[in-house]
């Protein structure tokens, strides 16, 4: 497959309008936003997009603005994780037609599946869809259920199309695990840390990260990728303890806080998605506070 | 305060005889730690199974090996324990036998909400009136977490509180609490308890307690410099070896560690009950897994 994962890549939120329907126009200027401040590549819905409060019709509907709007800028996957199985199969086989240049997928998480099912489950998408395939691993989240080192390497054994990995471990045994058994296998299997941390993670052989704070700073996200790849640690360092504070600042009901913040940046979103709440007015105002003593509000894009 | 900086930290064994501590063996662990590249001893950590030590041993080893280090590199006691009371006695003791640091962990037993973690801390290093370092290991110790509010209350609280050696490996918490931390009081430093070197120092680590160096002393040696000049991709073979005998050793705990010192051919004798005696078929396994660990073909034998 000739699809290579690396950098900062984007996974756009889900602008809603005030009666919480999806706000498409202003979904085309987010993807265009991300594509053009610098996204390696674009993936939705992720966690941050609202994927578990959004119905079917309306990822597929979306899914097709996204690939749209990317218009082969930059490569394209479409998140395909549902609680249903069913679900998941026909929101690939939509991604596919609809002409995403990849897919992804998290493990089956409800019911803590024995490794051999989600190897099954893997295996089905990979060999039912002819198209790249990433891994996604979120075992904090999940209670546990995660791609093991052994797990990952049966997967690369079965699927040529199984290019990287989202991880979501944040966790250095784990990542460098899996990281271990698939770079001898797959010299391009891209390690994608979950939220940027980027210094941790590349220094350790990871490609890139999926960004959390990318709407609000790509400037910020960018930077530290590009100290990374040349080895400039010490202002990686820095650069990651600021993305630290941000992440703690975001990560209380996320994206709610996110959506907040963007308002601040002069590009709205809208609200958050029950049961999520909407940031308040106060809460605004603390993220406010902390952008400006990170500096953010003075070395990064107003509006769209 | 003194600036007392953590640097490579090796963490000796206990050797049993009969059940009994073998101090002549303990000596020439000692020697073998310093003279391949130890910068600093941990008496004992959990490899050394301190919590297989009543009060009265862990002193009496603490003292044993101030006296052989004889100065040569600093020695820094584990004061843990789950009462506060005798926690304390043995940071005064450390502070009078002469060790330069001392580190403890939460009383995990009591599962201790944040404030209680606090007075725990704070009367330690009062009594030791020594560098302390904040042991956290939530996976071992029934996932009690020290948080980074915490580590700042503690800054705030004590000026001895120096670092914290951090075993969960979760970047989400490494980078907060340096980051945080440093902020406030920049001499403060984070010691990686595991031998993920490479992540570490990027995240800000400068300390380094390495337990499986009984076994691999030149790996973590060579680990160390790579990472202290920032050469992490060039570390990466070094990092997949340190990593595999991390987990194999996270795997058979102490006993094991034990199993792969004898492998080396410096035998410590078996691990206290109620950890398990290693042989027979589990000896196999692990000399098997150790012929994976390249790095292992240029390691001194014997002591």
């Amino acid at each position: 497959m000739s699809l290579v994962l690396k950098g900062v890549m984007q996974s756009p939120i889900t602008p809603l309008k005030e009666d919480f329907s999806p706000d498409l126009a202003t979904f085309e200027k987010m993807v265009d936003f991300h594509v053009r401040t610098g996204a390696t590549a674009i993936s939705w819905p992720h966690h941050k997009g609202e994927s578990h409060n959004l119905t079917i019709p309306e990822r597929k509907a979306m899914a097709e603005v996204a690939i749209k709007t990317v218009n082969k800028r930059v490569p394209i996957s479409i998140h395909v994780s549902a609680l249903a199985l069913e679900d998941t199969y026909e929101l690939a086989r939509h991604a596919q037609k609809a002409g995403a240049d990849a897919i992804i997928a998290i493990t089956p998480y409800f019911w803590k599946y024995p490794l051999e099912s989600i190897y099954n489950h893997f295996v089905k998408l990979g060999t039912t869809f002819d198209m790249p395939l990433i891994a996604y691993n979120s075992p904090d989240y999940l209670d546990g259920v995660e791609f093991t080192a052994e797990l990952t390497q049966r997967l690369l054994e079965k699927l040529p199309n199984l290019i990287g990995m989202k991880d979501a471990s944040f966790n250095s045994e784990r990542f460098f695990e899996i990281l271990r058994v698939a770079l001898p296998m797959r010299p391009d299997f891209a390690m994608i840390a979950g939220v940027e941390y980027l210094l941790p993670s590349v220094c350790l052989g990871g490609k890139g990260s999926y960004s959390s704070a990318g709407a609000i700073c790509p400037n910020l996200v960018n930077n530290l990728f590009d100290a990374c790849e040349s080895g400039n640690w010490k202002l990686a360092r820095e650069l990651q303890y600021k993305l630290s504070q941000l992440w703690h600042l975001f990560r209380d009901q996320y994206p709610s806080s996110l959506k907040g913040g963007m308002q601040i940046m002069g590009r709205n979103v809208g609200p958050t998605r029950a049961p999520l709440p909407t940031a308040s007015p106060e809460r605004i105002k603390h993220i406010e506070k902390t952008l400006a003593e990170l500096g953010i509000l003075d070395t990064e894009p107003h509006g769209w | 305060m003194s600036k007392f900086h953590f640097g490579l930290v090796h963490a000796p064994l206990t050797p049993f005889v009969d059940g009994k501590i073998d101090f002549e063996t303990f000596d020439k662990a000692i020697e073998f730690h310093i003279a391949q590249g130890a910068e600093g001893l941990a008496i004992q950590t959990h490899a050394g199974e301190s919590v297989s030590l009543p009060v009265d041993e862990r002193k009496a080893l603490l003292e044993r090996a101030i006296k052989k280090a004889a100065g040569r590199v600093p020695v820094i006691a584990n004061v843990s324990e789950a009462g506060t009371g005798i926690a304390v006695d043995l940071a005064k003791h450390a502070k009078a036998a002469g060790a330069a640091a001392v580190m403890a962990s939460v009383p995990y037993y009591w599962t201790p909400p944040d404030s209680m973690l606090v007075e725990h801390f704070a009367a330690i290093a009062e009594a030791a009136s020594l560098p302390t370092y904040l042991y956290n290991s939530p996976h071992e110790m029934n996932n009690v977490k020290i948080k980074t509010p915490t580590v700042m209350a503690l800054i705030a609280k004590s000026s001895h509180i120096a670092g914290l050696i951090d075993v969960s490996m979760d970047w989400q918490f490494m980078i907060e609490v340096i980051a945080d931390a440093s902020r406030v009081k920049p001499e403060f430093q984070l010691v990686a308890g595991t031998e993920y070197m490479v992540s570490a120092h990027a995240t800000g680590a400068t300390g380094f307690l390495a337990p499986t160096a009984i076994v691999a002393p030149q790996l973590m040696k060579k680990l160390y410099e790579h990472v202290c000049q920032e050469k992490y991709k060039e570390a990466h073979d070094l990092q997949v070896d340190a990593a595999f005998l991390y987990r194999l050793f996270d795997r058979f705990g102490a006993a094991g560690l034990k199993v792969g010192a004898k492998l080396m051919a410096r035998d410590c004798g078996q691990a206290r009950p109620p950890l398990p005696v290693m042989d027979g078929v589990v000896v196999d396994e692990m000399a098997h897994e150790l012929t994976k660990v390249k790095a292992l073909a240029t390691e001194k034998r014997g002591w």
